[in-house]
């Protein structure tokens, strides 16, 4: 039987997951067998936003704009001004160290076998439970989120505003060469 | 308004009045950013005084909530304004404009980034006022870090000083370690019980079925405190920190954030975990215990004085600890111990901050922290030295001044539930105190007795602001000894506790 079959499941999103799918394993591939560091941080910004893609496609609109601000906007960004703090010169020379190569193999192979063993159950399924819900009887769940945010958690939000900006008028004062 | 009441958006349901000193100091923040980042250089003087002014302004809604005596409960209870919480906001209030009085020559003269400097202070101070209303797990956790990360940065304000790096360094590894285990207890308690507010955790966790879990919570979470509060062992951060820290920064370190880790601890222990007297009492009661002796043992053997009172500071911590140590046998002995540790912390803050007032103001003559210098204090700054002997007999609890009221109070829940475990802890607290009166008096007879080091005996000029600072620490520190009645007036628990459950 063809994943693709028709049965219960929509034909358009399940193209779209193939198409997305097969490019967040081609950049995931490259991702880890480029010789340049810059171009690895490059690709791993397509293997993230694909995963966003993948988000929205499971109409999880708001960890998927979550996952574009706080993993493109915020760590690839960091990684790439490590980089650039780190290294002296940003070129072709540059080449990564791969000794590290099979431990890396072996964690990956042990995180993808335990992550298709805990998904293994859903398989075929177009539904997941979450805490003995369904995803439907869940409901919208950006607007809970909101409603979450600005009306029980007020409070800690606004404090964490203030928080960011204490934090950054310290680190400018602190970073600042004078 | 209408958009928003078109798409079904429920107002929030605030209570201006019981937000109004958050919003005060938040408005205080955005107009000292305003004023640092348009007004230029020519704006920096009227940094401090804009300061102090919305502080003081602060303090005007805390006066009128606690006129108005109502309860007020937001957000199903997770914050509340009672005059608990008034009490820690007024206490904090005010110990920020004593530190604002302390800094604002220092902080000038030595050209340390002024305004980025108030403004951090008066993020901290928000920090502490929303940690006393705080009552579950987030806001207290978020309400810890705000009242932190300025600290950590501020304790390294003094940027081209290594001792100061060293300061802001420790001070922030240790506090992120801390954060990490408070967090981990913290996730196990919402694991276990599905609710973040500390009223439903306390009933979630009684008579539970996995009591092991509950007591790694229940550690982690106090643990996580007693590094905050710099209880031994998690003190190491304090000297180092203090010592290094521009003076004025070390004065807020040990009066405000350590007041709001206490004011944490007691309403997270007191409100989620009273009814696991069985873990929580011996932890507190190993822990006040071994805070006091240590610390009293290594301030003894100090030579500088800031060190010194860093070692103190860490003493009086076991002091404040000792309370809550036997406040689970019943209903009584909990409110008496809110009563000890809210009139010591309010007393401690006032002493505490007076000794550091003194410290800062003999350094600007002496350009040194270190107990020798201080010979012959008395034949020169007759006034400084007096006031100094007062702060650090009241730190040793000699009547008539504020610190024997505070331990009196603490002698008074240690006895009160009857237990062995609680006469122990006061026979401690008693032998401590003996111990802590060599380290304060030796200051004082080298104050009064020992000679000027080099013969220097040119009075020292203190500044208006100091002189404002020294005058309001003294006040309270001599007119609580002699009328404890005016401070144990506000310290009652009852509305505290009755919303604790």
């Amino acid at each position: 039987m063809s994943i693709l079959a028709v049965t219960e499941v929509l034909v358009a999103q399940n193209i779209a997951f193939a198409i997305i799918a097969v490019g967040v394993v081609v950049a995931g591939v490259r991702l880890v067998t480029t010789e340049n560091v810059v171009h690895a941080a490059l690709w791993l910004v397509v293997v993230l936003a694909g995963i966003a893609g993948l988000y929205i496609l499971l109409a999880a609109e708001f960890t998927a704009i979550v996952q574009v601000l706080v993993y493109i906007g915020a760590i690839v960004v960091l990684f790439l001004f490590g980089i650039m703090l780190t290294r002296a010169r940003l070129g072709e020379g540059e080449t990564v160290n791969k000794k590290m190569r099979a431990p890396a193999l072996v964690i990956a192979v042990a995180m993808f076998a335990l992550m298709a063993y805990s998904l293994w159950g859903y398989f075929g399924s177009t539904e997941l439970e979450v805490m003995g819900r369904s995803t439907a009887e869940l409901g919208q769940t950006t607007a809970q989120v909101a409603d979450t945010l600005f009306l029980t958690y007020l409070i800690p939000f606004e404090v964490v505003s203030v928080l960011l900006l204490a934090a950054l008028t310290g680190a400018i004062v602190l970073a600042r060469r004078d | 308004m209408n958009i928003l009441a078109a798409v079904g958006v429920d107002n929030p349901p605030l209570d201006w009045h019981a937000l109004a000193p958050e919003l005060v100091l938040v408005g205080l923040l955005a107009v000292l950013l305003l004023v640092d980042a348009f007004g230029g250089e020519r704006s920096r003087w009227a940094m401090p005084s804009l300061t102090g002014i919305g502080l003081l302004a602060a303090l005007i809604p805390v006066a009128t909530l606690a006129y108005d005596g109502v309860v007020r409960s937001m957000f199903d209870g997770a914050y509340v304004v009672d005059n608990y919480a008034l009490l820690f906001k007024a206490l904090f209030l005010i110990a920020g404009y004593v530190v604002v009085l302390l800094s604002t020559n220092y902080i000038a003269e030595g050209d340390y980034w002024e305004g980025e400097y108030y403004q951090l202070l008066v993020a901290s101070l928000l920090g502490m006022t929303v940690m006393a209303s705080a009552r579950d797990l987030i806001s207290v956790f978020l309400a810890l870090e705000l009242l932190s990360i300025p600290a950590y940065m501020l304790a390294a304000w003094r940027k081209r000083d290594l001792g100061s790096e060293e300061a802001g360094m420790k001070y922030y590894l240790m506090g992120v370690f801390a954060s990490a285990i408070l967090l981990y207890g913290m996730s196990l308690l919402y694991g276990m019980t599905g609710s973040t507010l500390l009223v439903d955790i306390a009933g979630a966790i009684e008579g539970t079925e996995v009591p092991a879990l509950v007591a790694l919570a229940v550690v982690l979470v106090v643990v996580g405190f007693a590094f905050k509060v710099s209880a031994v062992p998690f003190h190491t951060w304090a000297p180092d920190t203090y010592q290094g820290a521009p003076t004025p920064v070390t004065a807020f370190l040990a009066v405000g954030s350590k007041a709001a880790g206490f004011v944490a601890l007691m309403t997270v222990v007191l409100i989620a975990f009273p009814t696991q007297p069985r873990i929580f009492e011996p932890l507190i009661w190993a822990l006040a215990a071994v805070t006091m002796i240590v610390g009293n043992l290594i301030a003894l053997r100090q030579t500088n004085l800031v060190r010194m009172l860093a070692y103190s500071g860490v003493a009086q911590a076991g002091y404040i600890l000792a309370p809550l140590a036997v406040a689970g046998v019943s209903g009584a002995s909990a409110a008496m111990a809110v009563e000890a540790v809210s009139t010591y912390l309010v007393i401690y803050a006032a002493m505490n901050l007076g000794a550091f007032a003194v410290v800062i103001a003999v350094a600007r003559k002496t350009g040194s922290a270190e107990i020798d210098s201080y010979g012959g204090l008395f034949s020169y700054s007759p006034v400084l030295a007096v006031c100094m002997s007062v702060f650090l007999f009241s730190l040793a609890g000699i009547p008539p001044l504020a610190g024997w009221y505070g331990k009196l109070t603490i002698f008074l829940a240690l006895i009160e539930p009857g237990t062995l475990a609680g006469y122990i802890l006061a026979v401690i607290v008693g032998l401590a105190s003996v111990i802590a009166l060599f380290y304060y008096a030796r200051v004082a007879k080298v104050m009064f007795v020992d000679p000027a080091p080099d013969g220097d005996t040119t009075p020292i000029r203190v500044p208006m602001s100091l002189a404002a600072a020294l005058t309001i620490t003294v006040a309270v520190t001599l007119v609580v000894g002699v009328l404890p009645q005016v401070l144990a007036r506000v310290t009652g628990a009852e509305t505290f506790l009755s919303i604790g459950g």
